[in-house]
């Protein structure tokens, strides 16, 4: 536990630096395709060889674990088409979101199948709003989209959750997270009975979420989901789910409805369906920033039937600790981006902790070592007065004997055996001929 | 199993089973119209709904209106001046106008020749092309200079130009907007939407000097009322009984009716109370409308190439003005925007009672389908009978040995059945290219001619048959069974392409199904005078005088419709009905097995 709080400590210097040199490498990054910044790559590369190494020492760590180190989340729209403009106006709203509580760009995974903003049929060109008082315009101009158009796709989203990419992938395009990553996974479109339709062409269903989930929990690919979804039949898509710390919440049950919120009458569409939007007035109005201490349960808590119009679910069977513990979890552990990076800060200091550790092992080891060897002078001692005393003290040992050692005692008796064990054999056969001959 | 295939097949044997037929094909027929009559029921209509998501009628303001007010003023000012004038006269006024607007203005000349008349013009059309469109799909306002009533579409105009004046503001269209005015609404719109498709006749029909892309949706303003108005009429009729996409007039109806709050009427049924007549009288209009398969209005003749289109028709008393007007067009053109293919959703095939209540194909085709069914099963039964002795063998010998005798079969002579049927068939030529090729002074005489030698020629006929050939009663049988056979066979295909036109046709020549040849002059003369009057020259004569038409102008109608948009009824009427009805009449009038009794006759002598 102690550890865990010298991390707490000594971690704020490097998380300003890395944002401090992120902040500075904005300008000349393209709007699309995002490319990752090199300090945040290097420094979560060298926390994936550091956590390999350490990793007995995790083990032993016990509580350490239900700490994370990095936030990430993945947004994805399934629809396309005009019609859908709040599908994409309600991932819009969440990606806004999740970056004013501080996961940067470089860690949201977002997925628009159209461009609504450009659509010949927006009245306001250029801008995709999730309210008709229209008073924040959701495109803005600081977006990166990810997977856009056709890009997005049931196989592109699976190999993106589970990292089976080709070396081609740009690192904009994965999720390059660890087992201390919290995970946003939200998603929305039309969906039905464990399936969520992507585009016009294929579907997910739900086991394949639940593989996809598992493989990542295998690859060590997260700390802890938190997976939302708003569809039709929502919790459906989350029954199958079956791999551990994840926690799931979905707009409706099986054969309902999830509901638009209004439509705005000068685009001509509805913006934003129902589920989405009260969640999004629970985050805009009790979690104005990253201190914010409401928890995931106040969030599910204010879901109501009299708001949403359908019945919102959320699982935490999955979870370690269930419910209880799963509603202790911070909002900010999913939407925002407090970290808690264990470590560092300065080589010396780390490496004295690391030597000091070793030599507290080889200690140990060589105190092993010495117990190990008087146990055996003891056990040594022992045998020889018993075979002073008595035979009792071997019978055990020669129990445990099974294959026997071959020997050259009675030579002339074996080759006698064997060989009338042979004529007998030719006996045999020479009889059954013979028989054969008669019949 | 193989003991009932047996059963099965002694009870073909059975000589009772040839009983059932003309019962079961009277059943058909009775079924068939029954079920027509259940429609209107709350069990068997559906209400309307929208199918198709993209189209989201009625969801956006619109603002069509304030100082778009003074224009419409002024451009009627202009269009009032124009009255009288000549076509040319008018299309130079009005290009001025919209190429004042901005937009990209041709002109179409079009002639088409049709009962000694001459149906001239010249479009103009105007493309307001999409700011951030891709121009590869189109939609048409349609507003003819007079409507099918040639009565000047004097606000219809107007509207129509101020639209495109409002529209050309927006920068939200997807698809670009193509503005029609044509001289008239049955000919020119035709011969426009041809060339627009490739698929006119060069020697009649000019080209397009331009164009856009795919047309998706049209709508025709017929505004001839100059008070405020009530409600909208949408008429829908395409030619040849093809209709548009459920989905658009769902829109109008949702959009006029719902977010407007106009009154939305269909097939001129002015005031409808949603009660069991009122739908049955709207579904029987719209069944005759669909079954003559004329044009119906400037929209009629975009639905043949796949265009849904409807044309819009303020009436009434009421306090709604031109703005209202534009606005139900406003609203149904953003819906029409937001399409992002064709119009495939909803009903193509559909029989509308109210505007919220339609019955679909699955519902209505078994009625039309069991009254050509009849004809079916007769022909069958015919053929059948017509395999057996004339005489049964005797029925006291028939029990004992009735499972081992073979059914006794007799040869049937087919040469003189299928020239008679041939024959009936290919004079129908003769009544299609004279009604269709003959001056329209001409056409009333003509017509009365004709029903003279319709009455007569039957008579001839089957005097020169029996006395040439004398054929016996299985001859007049094949006959029979031939003619119903082609019927039959036509009438349920028709069905599935113009079901009104296939139950109307079905029920009127189902006498046919029924006569038969008879030996007492008596009989025969009440045959013939029933056939008569249900012969297709009568039924038009009977039909003109319930309506207080004049058979010349119908004859003509149908004359211009066969010339200009390609209606195909008359073809039904000349070559699947008449050929029936004759071949009906050679049989009533045909005297079997006359040589029979002469042979008799001889061998007592």
């Amino acid at each position: 536990m102690a550890y865990v709080m010298l991390g707490h400590l000594l971690n704020w210097p490097l998380h300003c630096e890395t944002t401090a040199t992120r902040r500075e490498s904005r300008p000349s990054s393209t709007r699309l395709p995002q490319h990752h910044d090199l300090p945040t790559n290097i420094i979560n590369t060298t926390k994936m060889k550091l956590s390999s190494l350490l990793l007995p020492a995790f083990l032993l760590a016990g509580p350490s674990l239900a700490e994370h180190t990095s936030n990430w989340a993945v947004l994805v729209c399934t629809s396309r088409f005009w019609f859908n403009y709040r599908h994409l106006a309600n991932v819009l709203s969440i990606y806004r979101t999740v970056k004013r509580l501080g996961i940067p760009d470089s860690q949201i995974i977002l997925m628009l199948p159209d461009d609504m903003a450009c659509n010949p049929r927006n009245a306001f060109p250029g801008t995709v709003y999730s309210n008709a008082d229209r008073a924040v315009d959701l495109y803005g101009d600081n977006i990166e989209v990810d997977y856009r158009g056709y890009e997005v796709t049931v196989e592109n989203f699976i190999r993106l959750l589970t990292d089976r990419v080709g070396e081609e992938m740009p690192r904009s395009k994965r999720l390059l997270t660890d087992d201390r990553s919290n995970i946003l996974v939200y998603m929305t479109g039309h969906g039905g009975n464990e399936f969520l339709k992507f585009q016009d062409a294929e579907e997910i269903g739900a086991w394949d979420l639940a593989d996809a989930f598992e493989q990542m929990w295998e690859k060590r690919r997260y700390h802890e989901i938190l997976f939302m979804i708003d569809t039709c039949q929502a919790n459906t898509m989350y029954s199958k789910l079956y791999s551990p710390n994840i926690i799931a919440t979905g707009s409706s049950e099986l054969d309902q409805s999830s509901y638009s919120h209004h439509a705005d009458n000068d685009i001509g569409v509805a913006v934003i369906d129902r589920y989405t939007y009260y969640n999004l007035e629970f985050l805009e109005s009790e979690v104005k920033d990253t201190s914010s201490k409401k928890t995931v349960g106040d969030l599910f808590d204010s879901y109501t039937y009299e708001k949403i119009h359908s019945h919102a679910g959320v699982r935490y069977d999955l979870f370690k600790g269930g419910a209880e513990e799963a509603r202790r979890r911070l909002v900010t552990d999913f939407f925002g981006n407090v970290q808690n990076v264990e470590v560092d800060s300065g080589k010396g200091e780390k490496n004295a902790s690391f030597e000091e550790e070793m030599v507290r092992l080889s200690r140990t080891i060589a105190e092993l070592h010495t117990r190990a060897e008087e146990q055996e002078a003891a056990e040594r001692n022992a045998t020889a007065s018993a075979a002073k005393t008595g035979k009792k003290q071997q019978q055990p040992r020669k129990i445990q004997r099974v294959a026997k050692p071959l020997t050259d005692d009675n030579w002339w008796t074996k080759k006698i055996v064997g060989a009338t064990a042979l004529a007998g054999c030719a006996a045999l056969w020479g009889l059954g001929s013979y028989l054969e001959g008669v019949v | 199993m193989p003991r009932l295939l047996s059963s099965a097949l002694a009870l073909r044997r059975d000589p009772r089973i040839l009983k059932i037929p003309p019962y079961l094909s009277l059943l058909c027929i009775l079924v068939g119209a029954v079920w027509l009559f259940l429609l209107p029921l709350n069990e068997y209509s559906r209400r309307t709904y929208i199918s198709e998501n993209a189209l989201l009628p009625g969801q956006v303001h619109t603002y069509f209106g304030g100082s778009d007010q003074n224009v419409l003023r002024a451009y009627k000012q202009e269009v009032n001046s124009l009255v009288g004038k000549s076509n040319v006269e008018i299309n130079d006024k009005l290009e001025s106008i919209v190429r004042g607007l901005g937009l990209k203005t041709a002109r179409q000349n079009f002639t088409y020749h049709a009962a000694g008349r001459t149906f001239e013009g010249e479009n103009l059309y105007a493309i307001l092309q999409a700011p951030r469109g891709d121009a590869t799909e189109a939609i048409v306002l349609v507003a003819a200079w007079e409507n099918v009533k040639h009565e000047v579409n004097k606000n219809g105009v107007p509207l129509v130009l101020t639209l495109a004046r409002y529209f050309k503001r927006w920068s939200l269209w997807s698809k670009d907007i193509i503005i029609l005015l044509s001289p008239d609404s049955i000919a020119a719109p035709q011969a426009w939407v041809d060339a627009y498709h490739d698929a006119h006749d060069s020697s009649r029909v000019a080209s397009l000097p331009i164009k856009s892309g795919a047309l998706q949706g049209a709508i025709a303003i017929d505004y001839v009322q100059e008070n405020r108005f009530k409600s909208v009429h949408i008429v829908y009729d395409g030619v040849n009984g093809q209709l548009p996409n459920l989905d658009l007039i769902n829109s109008v109806v949702n959009i006029a009716g719902g977010q407007m709050g106009m009154g939305v009427a269909l097939q001129e049924m002015w005031n409808h109370n949603d009660k069991y007549p009122d739908r049955l009288r709207t579904m029987l209009r719209g069944m005759l409308k669909q079954g003559l398969g004329l044009a119906s209005g400037p929209h009629s003749s975009f639905i043949p190439y796949h265009v849904d289109a409807v044309t819009l028709q303020p009436f009434g008393e009421g306090w709604q003005d031109e703005m209202a007007m534009g606005r139900v067009v406003e609203g149904t053109f953003r819906s029409l925007n937001n399409l992002l293919e064709h119009l495939h959703q909803s009903f193509f095939f559909y029989l509308l009672m109210h505007r919220e209540r339609f019955v679909s194909i699955g519902t209505y085709l078994p009625s039309a389908m069991l009254v050509a069914a009849n004809f079916t099963i007769m022909a069958i039964f015919l053929w059948m009978k017509s395999g057996q002795p004339e005489i049964p063998a005797a029925s006291t010998t028939e029990s004992s040995d009735k499972d081992d005798a073979p059914t006794p079969t007799t040869e049937r002579d087919l040469f003189l059945p299928l020239a008679i049927v041939a024959l009936s068939g290919s004079l129908s030529a003769i009544p299609l290219y004279i009604f269709n090729h003959v001056p329209e002074s001409a056409l009333t005489p003509l017509f009365y001619l004709f029903l003279l030698i319709n009455t007569l020629f039957p008579i001839t006929l089957s005097l020169t048959i029996t006395t040439l050939f004398s054929p016996n009663l299985q001859q007049y049988h094949l006959v029979k069974s031939f003619s119903l056979l082609l019927l039959g066979m036509f009438l349920s295909s028709l069905a599935t392409l113009n079901f009104s036109l296939a139950m109307l046709i079905g029920l009127l020549s189902a006498p046919l199904s029924f006569v038969k040849p008879s030996s007492s002059p008596v009989s025969r003369i009440v045959g013939f005078v029933l056939l008569n009057l249900t012969s297709p020259p009568a039924v038009l004569l009977a039909s003109a005088a319930i309506w207080g038409l004049n058979v010349g102008d119908i004859l003509r109608e149908a004359a211009v419709a066969w010339h200009v948009t390609g209606t195909y009824s008359a073809v039904v009427v000349w070559c699947v009905w008449w050929p029936a009805w004759l071949a009906g009449c050679v049989c009533v009038l045909g005297r079997p097995g006359r040589d029979q009794e002469e042979e008799k006759k001889v061998k007592k002598a």
